[in-house]
C-alpha cells in the first residue's frame, strides 16, 4: 500500500493545558483519515505519559518505542505499530519509563523526515507544557492544530501556545474546539466558539460537542470516529474532511449574540 | 430613557458566567500576551500624566487603556486639557 498524495502534511496537535482532548483528537482524526485509506502516522511524544496507545487500543501490541529508535536500539520500522482496523495506520509509541530530555527536536526531525517518503499524514502527539516535549513536538511541523475548551484556563494556555507558534513562525495554526456544549452556550453560562475564536484570533478547523459515547469508545479503545450515530463522530468526520482540503459548513451550535450585545456592540467598538 | 430600553431589551445576558468569563480572558489574555501587570500599567499612567503635567494643566482624570486588534495592542491614553484663561 501506497502514499496517495505526493507530499506529507506533518500535523501537531497541541493545546498548552492537559486534559483538553488531544490524543483523542489525534486518534479519532488519525483513524478517520486512514479509513479513507491514506498513509497516516501517528507520533507519541508524550514521553514518560504515554496514552496514544490505550486510545488507540494498541497497548498490547507496542514493542519497542521512540527513544529506542533515536538510541538505535531498533529501525523506526521495527517500532511502528500498525493499527488493528486500518492497513494505512502506524503509530511510534512514546516511551514510559524516560522523559522528554531524553529526545531532542532534531531527532524528531529526521523521524518525521524518514516517515514522510512513506506517509500523507503526519500527527504528532504533543505533551500538555510548553517545555522541552512542546519544544521536541513543534520543531518538526508543517501546521497546527489548537486543542481548546470552553473554559477560562484551557483558552489562557491555548493562547501562550499560540504565542509561542507564531513566535515561531507558523502560518497555519488552526483552533479545535473540544467537549463544547450547546445548551450551555444557549443559556449564557459557556463560553461560545465566536468567544473562543475572537479572544486567540484563530480560524476554526472544528467544533466537536461533549458527548457521553466518547468515554465508553474510550473504555474500548474504539476512537469515537468509527461510531457511525455519534454526534462527536460526526464532528471529527468533518474536520477529517477538511484536512484534505473539502469544505465542509460548520453546523450553528451557537446563537446569535443578543439584540442588546449587538446595540452595544456597536455603540462601544473601536 | 436610556435605562429603560436597557430594562427592554436586557436579556441578563451581563449577568450570566458567559459574559464573566469573556470580561476576565479580555484583561488576562492582554497582560499575559504584553507580559504587563496592572501594577506596571498604573505606573505607566502616573508617569506619563507627570509628564503632561509639567507643561499643561490637566482637566479630570486621565484615562490609560490597552486596546487589542487580533493579537496586536497598544496603549490607548487620554489626558484631558484645561483650557486656557477658564
Amino acid at each position: 500500500m501506497g502514499k496517495k498524495t505526493d507530499s506529507s502534511q506533518v500535523i501537531v496537535v497541541t493545546s498548552g493545558k492537559g486534559g483538553v482532548g488531544k490524543t483523542t483528537v489525534v486518534a479519532n482524526l488519525s483513524t478517520g483519515l486512514a479509513q479513507l485509506g491514506y498513509m497516516v502516522a501517528v507520533i507519541d511524544l508524550d514521553i514518560g505519559l504515554k496514552k496514544l496507545d490505550l486510545i488507540l487500543g494498541l497497548e498490547n501490541r507496542v514493542i519497542y518505542d521512540i527513544v529506542q529508535v533515536v538510541e538505535g536500539v531498533c529501525t523506526l520500522k521495527q517500532a511502528l505499530v500498525k493499527d488493528k482496523r486500518y492497513p494505512g495506520l502506524y503509530m511510534l509509541p512514546a516511551a514510559q519509563t524516560r522523559n522528554k530530555d531524553d529526545i531532542t527536536a532534531e531527532q524528531v526531525q529526521r523521524i518525521v523526515d524518514e516517515l514522510r517518503q512513506s506517509f500523507d499524514f503526519i500527527f504528532i502527539d504533543c505533551p500538555a507544557g510548553i517545555e522541552q516535549g512542546f519544544k521536541n513536538a513543534i520543531f518538526a511541523a508543517d501546521r497546527a492544530l489548537v486543542v481548546t475548551n470552553p473554559e477560562v484556563s484551557a483558552v489562557r494556555d491555548a493562547d501562550r501556545i499560540t504565542g509561542i507558534l507564531e513566535n515561531e513562525n507558523f502560518k497555519n495554526i488552526r483552533l479545535l474546539v473540544n467537549r463544547i456544549r450547546p445548551e450551555m452556550v444557549k443559556n449564557g453560562d459557556m463560553l461560545s466558539v465566536e468567544d473562543l475564536m475572537e479572544h486567540l484570533c484563530l480560524d476554526l478547523i472544528g467544533i466537536i460537542p461533549e458527548d457521553q459515547n466518547v468515554v465508553i469508545s474510550t473504555n474500548r479503545g474504539e476512537p469515537i470516529i468509527l461510531d457511525e450515530q455519534a454526534p462527536s463522530g460526526q464532528a471529527f468526520r468533518n474536520i477529517v474532511h477538511r484536512l484534505i482540503g473539502e469544505e465542509v459548513p460548520f453546523p450553528n451550535f451557537d446563537i446569535k449574540p443578543s439584540l442588546f450585545q449587538r446595540i452595544k456592540d456597536s455603540l462601544f467598538k473601536k | 430613557m436610556i435605562d429603560l430600553l436597557k430594562k427592554l431589551f436586557k436579556d441578563d445576558s451581563e449577568s450570566k458566567s458567559r459574559s464573566a468569563a469573556n470580561d476576565r480572558l479580555r484583561i488576562v489574555l492582554t497582560n499575559d500576551r504584553l507580559n504587563l501587570s496592572q501594577d506596571v500599567l498604573d505606573s505607566i499612567r502616573e508617569e506619563i500624566i507627570q509628564v503632561i503635567a509639567n507643561h499643561i494643566d490637566i482637566a479630570g482624570v486621565p484615562e490609560v487603556t490597552i486596546i487589542t486588534e487580533g493579537r496586536q495592542s497598544a496603549v490607548d491614553i487620554s489626558i484631558p486639557l484645561k483650557p486656557k484663561g477658564r
